[in-house]
């Protein structure tokens, strides 16, 4: 067996002492987004603290809760009216207080989509997009640009619809055990291969997160300068590759995983609770809120 | 003699023109325990996963108490009684466990064998006690430590209540109390005349708990096939077999059996 050699610079012995104190550079973009997608991600599928809350929502069946908040989004997707968004804000504001989920909470789920329907809904508001009475004028010549009421109307229900479906997307969510969102859609009348096919997807984006983060971790331990940004970019895109070629390979085994422990392409689950007074309550109210909207 | 649990015909696997295994013939009986020994990449969780009919023999055959596993009698009845029987740990945890909470992760099985659902409270609920993991009963198993997620890989397996156990490498990886852990519920099921099959590179490991062991070489034949005591001595065929080491390994100097937990120190043997 030959010998290993320690090459020479290895015997050094660094004596110049360790440099503290200069001034802290920022991380820069790629390794920061990649940081907080992952740990965002992480936030928004794991956490679990208003959902162990005892609130009005949380004490509700989740089949209960899954459909009537369900019902609510589709009244929002298809009322034409102000007065019903509006209506649907006032029942979040209360579900929220009820539920003891804080403003803060909701309005970081929130925010991210609220900013994209802005930015799409941006040229509804002008008079290219929907001509009529102005009500805020920029220029007259070369070419008239203008804010129209029209304008303004479309695009203020637009973002108000979307708002609105997605906070109470983000409620439910936010007040439901990620066990329990999986177990209430199966006893609920969705195909049972569509559950499947959503669960698995959970479980494949945290084999995802796991060996993205490691892979930056291990990046960062063997780095010292600031990385310039179009290296980081050219690792970004070899790291992407790897990691989904990983993944595969992952999933591949977490199918044996399953198949060993007796899963032949149906889930089956224990069975839900019995519904109580006050599930019924709740439908019977959400169902009110789906039917007013088919003629508000 | 014991029933035959699995017997193993000529068997060779390849992954396209990569070969992981090479005519592996060998037998199993009831209540054997057999460790697996071989270097990294020989084929051990190849062999594992064909006896899980996980995957299926380019050449040869494996058959189960009499029945050939193959993928056609898995599509059938034979599906039911062969996974009921047979449990595989996965080496890796994370790999394994996939339900919300720990409770639902060891109800997985016994709820897809269509058990009754009181027998399967039951049987999670004493085996989370059995194992003392009843604190991380409604935990989501993706937040334990390496050690609990392996605890919770192996009551997942158990609660099936499988004959045979299939383990893949179940030391890698966890601190000595674990595997002291372990070692002790092994022990506990062994007693109790389950069959082990285990592949593994911790021959104390191995010594201390496999009457039988097969040996795997680089060339993915089976190198030798004995009473754990003889192949263990055998230290020319280990060295060959690249699993222990002359010069960096302690075990590379016994000549001798002698019995060690797997928590001991080999200094005292030099
Ligand atoms: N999914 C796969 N695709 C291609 N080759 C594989 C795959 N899995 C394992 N191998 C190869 O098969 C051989 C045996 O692998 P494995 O059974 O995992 O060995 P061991 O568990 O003994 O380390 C190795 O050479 C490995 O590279
Ligand atoms: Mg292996």
């Amino acid at each position: 067996m030959a010998q290993v050699t320690l090459p020479d610079w290895f015997k050094e012995a660094r004596v110049e002492p360790c440099l503290t104190g200069s001034k802290v550079k920022p991380p820069n973009f790629i390794e920061k987004n990649l940081n907080n997608i992952a740990s965002f991600m992480r936030e928004v599928v794991s956490l679990e603290e208003y959902a162990a809350k005892s609130g009005v929502l949380q004490s509700l069946d989740t089949r209960a809760r899954i459909t009537g908040m369900l019902a609510i989004v589709a009244a929002c997707s298809i009322t034409s009216r102000f007065a019903m968004l509006a209506g649907v804000f006032v029942i979040l504001f209360l579900m929220m207080l009820i539920s003891g989920v804080s403003f803060m909470a909701l309005a970081r789920r929130v925010l991210p989509s609220f900013v994209f329907t802005l930015a799409l809904a941006f040229p509804v508001f002008f008079n290219f997009m929907t001509p009529g009475t102005d009500a805020l004028k920029f220029f007259d010549t070369p070419v008239k640009v203008s804010i129209t009421y029209e304008g303004l109307s479309t695009g203020l229900f637009f973002m108000m619809r979307v708002t609105s479906m997605v906070s109470l997307v983000a409620l439910l969510l936010l007040t439901t055990r990620q066990a329990d969102f999986f177990k209430g859609l199966r006893t609920l009348p969705v195909p049972p291969l569509f559950v499947t096919a959503l669960f698995m997807t959970f479980r494949y984006i945290f084999i995802l997160l796991k060996i993205a983060e490691d892979s930056t971790l291990a990046r960062k331990s063997r780095t010292i300068a600031r990385t310039k940004l179009s290296e980081s970019q050219n690792w970004f895109a070899s790291r992407i590759t790897l990691i989904l070629k990983k993944s595969m390979n992952m999933a591949e085994e977490v199918n044996m995983a399953m198949a060993s422990r007796g899963f032949a392409g149906r889930i089956k689950t224990f069975d839900n609770g019995r519904m109580r007074g006050r599930d019924y309550l709740w439908l019977g109210f959400s169902s009110f809120v789906l039917f007013l909207s088919f003629g508000l | 003699m014991n029933e035959e649990v699995y017997k193993i015909e000529g068997v060779s696997f390849s992954y396209g023109k990569l070969f992981a295994l090479k005519d592996i013939s060998f037998s199993i009986c009831q209540g054997e325990s057999v460790g697996i020994l071989g270097a990294n990449g020989t084929g051990k969780s190849t062999l594992l996963k064909m006896l899980n009919g996980l995957v299926f023999p380019t050449h040869g055959s494996i058959k189960f108490l009499g029945t050939e596993v193959s993928e056609d009698a898995l599509r059938g009845d034979f599906l039911r009684c062969f996974r009921e029987r047979v449990g595989f740990v996965f080496p890796e945890p994370d790999v394994q466990l996939f339900c919300p909470t720990v409770f639902d992760e060891l109800a997985f099985g016994p709820l897809q064998l269509e058990l009754p659902r009181e027998e399967v409270k039951k049987r999670v609920e004493s085996l989370l006690e059995m194992l003392g993991i009843a604190a991380l009963r409604d935990r989501a198993p993706y937040t334990l430590s390496s050690g609990e997620k392996k605890k919770v890989a192996i009551a997942s397996v158990l609660s099936i209540n499988p004959d045979v156990l299939l383990l893949d490498e179940p030391t890698n990886g966890l601190d000595p109390r674990t595997q002291v852990w372990l070692f002790e519920i092994l022990q506990r099921l062994k007693e109790l005349k389950k069959t082990f099959v285990m592949s593994t590179h911790d021959l104390s490991l191995v010594e201390d708990f496999a009457e039988r062991v097969i040996v795997i070489d680089e060339a993915h034949t089976i190198a030798a096939d004995g009473p754990a005591t003889k192949v263990l001595s055998d230290k020319d065929l280990l060295l060959r077999a690249n699993i222990i080491h002359e010069h960096t390994h302690r075990h590379g100097n016994i000549t001798h059996i002698h019995s060690h937990g797997p928590f001991s120190t080999h200094d005292e043997h030099e």
